[in-house]
């Protein structure tokens, strides 16, 4: 049960996160349902929680109750409700579910940012110790990791040596090195965890001749999911301090939407300072190599019928449409688009942290249908797209609903469809 | 006038203005004072030039181009209860200035046969719109998202129409009767003339006002106010 401190301690939460943007949403919205069509999630179960202005309306009606002259005096007319046990129920689920894609924004009449309102429930369970457990658990590894580099430096790099051989293997040159803590270097890329997002892009950095650095971290920020902007703000921290002392001229995020989307639109806002370089996304890096010349794609190498996912975060909030359009179409010999697209592609259902959630697998499942006929709709049989929650998220539709399709990331693209000089590992 | 008249169609109209502008301009003030956060909110694409932007900002805020993809039917009544409304605005106008460039190429009956057409079918435009907005709140899943303030909202303002359908629709309009009364309140002495002092729709007329000063009280504290922060909305979609 919740306590008479807990409650303080979530308004007042709110009462810090409350800015000119919320106060706007706060008041102008008209509970007109136009976005209920918009959201895969309302759309695929017909919960009404899920329903966008229901998953403001929790944080509306707190505060009313607190902050404004009509939730004191005719608090029943406008439903201003304290923060009790169902209402903080009710905001875990609708906060913690939701994926963050703002669909919703683009189809209200007066574009009210959803997420602006999911990103303060969060912060408001987080505050009382109700937020999603794994997500702070992830969060708490990942500062863990930046507070004791030294520590997993060796471990870090002895990792890589297997990797390292196969990409000496493929590019066919035994000096080449994948550059660690390198000073000076034009860029530094920031992979995600594991060898998949390295070896690829070490392949395509070779080839294009670029002058890189690899990160020590990885990109994916379980802070941000938690919804803890301090905790978001030290994980994007460790590599934002690397690449200050590695004098690198930008900073290159993997294929990993929300992880480009806090480099890109928050983290300066959060840090309240001025990045002395350049944010890029991987695709955009890879789409410029292409146009440059400096990586050649085999045209129509990719012979079966292949599409293309925008993941919202690349797409809606990223700004990235037509650079892995081009990419795709270089190298397939059948592209078909998905219908709705671009700013109005459905979500896949595995953003905003869902993908790491199990309590939420169900709900991604059955959220995923739109993302399933739409697939279905084109008949391909690989899909496309850069980031890996999506990829993940599309991975396990696939397989539950017998898409029969490969699903590849644009990296892995780009590297099957290039003339390289050393074969692929059998 | 009566001491009911005297109150509801005269001091209350006062008050009901001032609570209206000085409650729209602190709301606004309210907004611009609160700290904008510096996070660029925009969507993509975005407009190319602060001339485009202002563009899609008009398209967004009067044309409602996503209702339209959403759901025609609501998009239909939105937009005919909104142009209802400006026509509606002009034609109380009306009762404090004629529109003289219309007035010198009509005529005064052609004038009178228009704002009689013109009139009867805005009230009854806006009394089709908002019964079809208040019959959508019954209908899941709009019936959970509503709170008790949408259905009193929507039931004042049907009540509003009705009243001020009834001054226009039930018998010949009298217009100089209406402008006296109008005249009186801007010069700060609150009369009704004879004609309505011993008419039977005294008292419609008294619920009419009474019913638009509530709205306007309420409007400020109300969603309503969309009329105002939907354009700033619209703008940070495309910041």
């Amino acid at each position: 049960m919740v306590t008479r401190e807990e409650q303080d301690l979530a308004v007042k939460i709110l009462d810090e996160k409350t800015n000119r943007q919320l106060l706007y949403y706060l008041d102008i919205c008209t509970r007109c349902g136009i976005c209920k069509d918009a959201c895969h999630q309302y759309v695929a179960t017909g919960d009404v929680l899920y329903l966008p202005a229901s998953r403001a309306q929790l944080i509306r009606k707190v505060f009313r109750k607190y902050f404004t002259i009509q939730g004191k005096l005719i608090p029943s007319v406008v439903e201003a409700t304290a923060p009790n046990d169902k209402l903080l129920e009710d905001l875990y689920r609708a906060s913690y579910a939701c994926t963050s894609c703002r669909r919703c924004m683009y189809y209200c009449p007066f574009s009210i940012d959803t997420t602006w309102f999911t990103s303060i429930g969060r912060a408001m369970l987080v505050a009382i110790g109700r937020g999603a457990t794994i997500l702070g658990e992830l969060a708490d590894a990942a500062i863990m990791k930046g507070d004791n580099i030294d520590m997993f430096r060796d471990i870090l790099i002895d990792g890589l040596k297997d990797t390292e051989d196969e990409f000496k293997a493929r590019v066919g040159d035994p000096s080449a090195t994948i550059p660690i803590g390198k000073k000076g270097a034009h860029s530094l890329y920031v992979a995600l965890a594991g060898t998949h997002t390295i070896l690829p892009m070490a392949i395509i950095f070779h080839q294009a001749k670029a002058d890189w650095s690899l990160s020590l971290f990885e990109a994916a920020n379980y802070g941000y999911f938690y919804g803890d902007t301090a905790r978001a703000k030290k994980i994007a921290q460790r590599f934002v301090d690397e690449a200050k002392a590695l004098g690198v001229q930008e900073l290159i995020i993997s294929e990993c939407g929300h992880a480009y989307r806090v480099m890109e639109f928050l983290y300066e806002a959060w840090a309240k300072e001025k990045l002395p370089f350049k944010i890029r996304a991987v695709v955009d890096v890879m789409h410029d190599y292409i146009k440059e010349g400096r990586i050649k794609l085999k045209p129509g190498s990719l012979l079966e019928p292949v599409t293309y996912h925008d993941p919202c975060q690349v797409g809606r909030n990223g700004g990235f449409y037509e650079e892995p359009r081009n990419i795709v179409k270089a190298v397939a010999a059948d592209y078909r688009e998905m219908t709705p697209n671009r700013e109005k592609q459905w979500c896949c259902g595995g953003g905003g942290g869902l993908v790491a959630e199990s309590e939420f697998d169900t709900l991604r499942q059955v959220s995923g249908q739109k993302k399933v006929e739409q697939i279905r709709k084109t008949g391909a049989k690989v899909l496309v797209t850069p980031c890996e929650n999506c990829r993940l998220q599309i991975e396990m539709l696939n397989e539950k609903n017998n898409l029969g399709i490969r699903i590849s990331s644009m990296m892995d693209l780009v590297v099957e469809s290039m003339d390289l000089p050393g074969a692929k590992p059998a | 006038m009566d001491w009911f008249s005297f109150i509801v169609a005269g001091i209350m109209v006062y008050v009901a203005v001032a609570v209206f502008l000085i409650g729209s301009i602190y709301r606004v003030i309210q907004w611009r004072r609160a700290p904008k956060s510096t996070v660029k909110q925009g969507m993509f694409p975005r407009a190319e030039n602060p001339f485009k932007r202002t563009l899609k900002l008009g398209k967004d805020s009067l044309l409602f181009p996503q209702v339209l993809d959403t759901d025609r039917w609501m998009w239909f009544f939105v937009i005919g209860m909104h142009l209802a409304g400006i026509g509606l605005f002009f034609g109380h106008l009306r009762l404090l200035f004629e529109i003289t460039p219309l007035y010198n190429a009509l005529g005064a009956g052609g004038m009178e046969t228009l704002a009689s057409w013109v009139g009867g079918a805005i009230g009854i435009s806006l009394f089709i719109a908002f019964t079809y907005f208040l019959l959508r709140r019954f209908k899941s899943p709009y019936r959970e998202l509503s709170v008790p303030e949408d259905y009193l909202l929507l039931l004042l303002i049907l009540l509003l129409v009705l009243l001020g359908d009834h001054l226009r629709l039930t018998h010949p309009f009298d217009l100089a009767s209406y402008r006296d009364y109008m005249s009186s309140l801007l010069h700060f002495k609150p009369a009704f003339p004879t004609a309505i002092t011993f008419s039977a729709d005294k008292w419609v007329l008294d619920a009419h006002v009474l019913t638009a000063n509530m709205l306007l009280i309420y409007f400020p504290f109300s969603k309503l106010v969309h009329a105002m922060g939907g354009f700033a909305g619209n703008l940070l979609r495309s910041e």
